[in-house]
């Protein structure tokens, strides 16, 4: 199935060279979870730190078990805590 | 006490003809306490404008002293300011721009009981620090006390604002977006930051502190706005409560 993914800020180093802009549109095995996608593109975890489906926060537990569904938008942000 | 004349119609006339302040938004303004945590790059004009802007009560939290390095996004703090207190040096700057404003002072990192007293004392905290655990300790204290909190950060050219008011029932907390981040986040000093683009967060954060004490418009509660400014792309994301929360949630106080 197919889902857009969008990485954003220093993450964009991560896409494939398929992307345009920071956004590309990946194939991934029907079932897949956020955390599936993050791993097989290479991302550490930890930095892939906001993880939004449809424009929704999934927490880490989420990104664990709920399954994405064709067609879904996956943005991830890296975390941000300075000031 | 600020009060209603007509120097004072005429200093805040170019907000009080917005139909949302008016002289009843003013006056909130001017009855308003409000605690500043963290006087740098986004508490700098955070600061200026509130005072600017003739909130009454300005309470500034900060340890650092000014250092040159600080100068580039630090707007509230000039160069003759290097070596003084950073809440020192932001009291004079606000002070010369509204001598009608009051500016309360602490020259250190809010902790334990001294925090949790300092958020009783006010209406509202803005966060404009620069590490994740006052983030969660100050998330903590508002929550405990029932007051607002507009949160921002901003590194490289990334920022971020939300605001995590206790006072509404389904409003989610710092805690459910970032408690599952134990270790340390990016810093600044050690990634850098372009001083405008701190700068735009923290002015954001003022103007939700306006519209939070005046109570207008819709403030970013069970949002969260995250600007990439170099490619210069917003995204708003819908932060739902965790239900499992330990500052907001169910489990809370167990």
């Amino acid at each position: 199935m197919e889902i857009e993914l969008k990485l954003f800020a220093t993450l964009g180093r991560h896409l494939p060279a398929a992307a345009r802009r920071n956004a590309v549109h990946i194939d991934i095995p029907a079932d897949s979870t956020a955390y599936d996608v993050i791993d097989a593109n290479g991302i550490d975890r930890e930095e892939a730190f906001m993880v939004v489906r449809n424009g929704v926060f999934r927490p880490p537990e989420q990104r664990a078990r709920e399954p994405l569904r064709e067609g879904d938008v996956l943005a991830i942000w890296p975390p941000v805590a300075g000031g | 006490m600020m009060t209603m004349n007509d120097e004072t119609l005429l200093r805040y006339s170019r907000q009080i003809m917005l139909p949302q302040i008016d002289v009843a938004g003013q006056q909130r303004l001017f009855d308003a306490r409000v605690l500043i945590i963290g006087v740098g790059g986004l508490g700098s004009p955070v600061a200026l404008y509130l005072a600017g802007c003739g909130v009454g009560e300005i309470h500034l939290a900060d340890p650092d002293r000014v250092d040159s390095s600080n100068l580039p996004r630090q707007i509230a703090h000039v160069a003759d300011a290097v070596g003084e207190s950073k809440v020192a040096s932001a009291r004079r700057r606000m002070r010369a721009l509204n001598p009608d404003v009051t500016v309360r002072t602490r020259a250190e990192t809010l902790r334990g009981q001294a925090l949790e007293e300092a958020v009783a004392g006010v209406d509202l905290v803005l966060d404009c620090t620069d590490n994740l655990e006052a983030r969660k300790s100050i998330n903590r204290a508002c929550f405990a006390a029932g007051k607002p909190l507009v949160s921002a950060a901003a590194i490289r050219w990334e920022g971020q604002i939300s605001v995590f008011d206790a006072r509404l029932p389904d409003c989610p907390c710092y805690e459910c977006l970032y408690g599952a981040l134990g270790g340390v986040a990016d810093t600044c000093s050690e990634n850098g930051v372009m001083g405008p683009v701190v700068g735009m967060l923290g002015c954001m954060q003022a103007s939700e502190a306006v519209k939070l004490l005046c109570g207008v418009g819709e403030p970013l509660a069970g949002r969260l706005l995250l600007i990439d400014a170099l490619a210069m792309r917003t995204q708003e994301v819908r932060l739902p409560r965790d239900p499992d929360c330990p500052v907001c949630g169910k489990a809370r106080g167990l």
